[in-house]
């Protein structure tokens, strides 16, 4: 193998490590301009507050009630106006800072709310009499074996889920607690 | 249901991830040929090939391996989200969801009218059925040029036409055609390698790879991404058997010749059409551009059936678009 070899092959790597980092570059300026030209997509905001403001959102659920052992505000606030009006809220427990409830409500059936907490698999699935909503309760485990809970209810034309990394005592009335 | 809740619902999202899958793809694989400077056919339709065959199966791959790939979090932090731009109107009267299914239509029409139509007439035989046809006849120009190529020894029929033509078909009875006129405007030399070319193809088409990438290729019609990677990689197909008819025969010369002559001829052909015949003039000049690259390789000696030395090239590209592809949504 001859320094010329080398340094030809050299050129040929230097070369397709250019070209992935302009598809890279060029990916993420067509990822921005929407932002730019349609304000009000999906963005993170760094509070509640400053998410209904800059959005003009109405009405954003808060729960009245909130165990102790979570941390407020929420760690991360997700929210969009456009092409419907979405909001999610990621609590961490104090303790650890890992994320432990998920509330999401959207003005659309087809928003995929944040997975940081996935349910594995569902025991049980219920309706329930939520203040006066017919809501429907899921419980179950996650990979890790530990409990998880997940309430869903519509509120007018606004979705509302909760997921809890919790049997569904507690989230029952986090989500009682939304309803004041 | 409106436009962009159809494109945001599963099979929406599939269409589109492997609408921008592809593109991605094509992109890369034709970037990667000329950073990484692959000389072989073989070698170039395999990089090809990855823009045709990857798309079909990223998305359900992608959300198996990732159920939270469509989540909002994973979307925010991807390279490229789609619902961003499927959410956007332009001047507030044009939404980008109407373009992206227009050019999904654009794609559709393609395929259908200069594919698979085309393909479809070529399969059925000759195009003119009022031309006389009779087999090459033991002894005759065509069956002694055609002598030594292939075993058994390939069907040749003869098509009465002045304008010089050949090409095969494939399916229950391959056969070569070649009209009276190709036959007569052709030194021996050049009539063998002609031959050989076709061979080539007829060998090559029973090649399950193939056969594959064309059935992703008719499931991905849609794709603007898949139609340019499949037509690089049948392009090379020509260049593949170029090479072949060339090892074959010994003369890269006389085929460029046969090239040549046809591609003056009156009767230049292409997929089905005749020139002139409701064929744009930009199809024309695709095509016409692709002899005139068939030309050139043959006449600057590039002409090679080695396939091996480019595996880990061929690896690092492949593992690049699926790691980039994964961050498109």
């Amino acid at each position: 193998m001859t320094v010329r070899h080398v340094t030809r092959q050299a050129l040929h790597v230097l070369s397709f490590v250019a070209t992935m980092a302009v598809v890279v570059g060029l990916l993420k300026v067509l990822n921005w301009a929407p932002g730019t030209l349609e304000p009000g997509l999906m963005a993170r905001y760094t509070s509640i507050d400053s998410a209904v403001s800059t959005l003009g959102i109405r009405k954003v659920y808060v729960p009245a009630y909130f165990p102790e052992t979570l941390s407020w505000p929420p760690a991360v606030v997700l929210a969009q106006s456009k092409p419907y009006q979405a909001v999610v809220m990621e609590f961490t427990r104090a303790r650890d800072g890992q994320t432990v409830l998920v509330i999401s409500q959207a003005a659309s059936t087809l928003f995929e709310p944040d997975a940081a907490i996935r349910c594995r698999t569902i025991s049980e699935k219920v309706p329930l009499d939520l203040r006066g909503r017919k809501a429907t309760l899921e419980a179950g485990v996650r990979e890790d074996r530990s409990a998880c809970s997940r309430v869903e209810w519509d509120e007018g034309e606004i979705r509302i889920v909760l997921t809890m990394k919790a049997p569904p005592v507690q989230l029952i009335r986090i989500a009682e607690s939304m309803l004041h | 249901m409106d436009l962009t809740n159809l494109l945001i619902a599963y099979p929406g999202i599939y269409v589109v991830q492997a609408f921008l899958h592809s593109m991605s793809a094509a992109i890369i694989a034709q970037r990667a040929i000329l950073a990484w400077n692959i000389r072989s056919p073989v070698v170039r339709q395999k990089f090809y090939l990855i823009a045709v065959f990857a798309p079909v199966v990223s998305y359900p791959l992608y959300q198996w391996l990732n159920p939270d790939r469509g989540s909002v979090n994973f979307r925010l932090g991807a390279l490229f989200d789609s619902g961003r731009w499927i959410n956007v109107e332009l001047w507030n009267v044009l939404p980008v969801a109407l373009l992206f299914v227009l050019v999904l239509a654009a794609a559709t029409a393609v395929f259908l009218f200069q594919e698979l139509i085309p393909i479809l007439r070529h399969r059925s035989g000759p195009t003119d059925p009022a031309s006389r046809t009779e087999p090459a006849a033991r002894g005759s120009p065509a069956a002694l040029a055609a002598e030594g190529l292939a075993d058994p020894a390939p069907d040749i029929q003869i098509v009465e036409d002045d304008d010089p033509a050949i090409h095969s078909v494939i399916g229950r009875s391959p056969a070569i055609y070649l009209t009276t006129g190709l036959v007569r405007s052709l030194q021996p030399v050049e009539l063998r390698v002609a031959i050989a070319h076709e061979v080539a193809h007829m060998r090559r088409s029973r090649r399950p790879l193939l056969i594959v990438a064309y059935v992703v290729r008719v499931l991905l019609f849609f794709s603007a991404g898949t139609l340019v990677a499949f037509r690089k990689a049948a392009a090379e197909e020509e260049n593949i058997c170029d090479d072949w008819a060339v090892e074959a025969t010994g003369r890269p010369d006389a085929l460029a010749a046969v090239l040549e002559k046809l591609r003056h001829s009156d009767a230049y052909e292409i997929e089905g059409h005749e020139a002139g015949e409701g064929l744009s003039s930009i199809e024309h000049m695709s095509y016409d551009l692709m002899v005139r690259e068939r030309i050139r390789r043959l006449a600057d000696g590039e002409s090679t059936t080695a396939t091996t030395g480019d595996w880990l090239k061929f690896a690092v590209t492949l593992a690049s678009i699926v790691i980039l592809n994964y961050y498109i949504v």
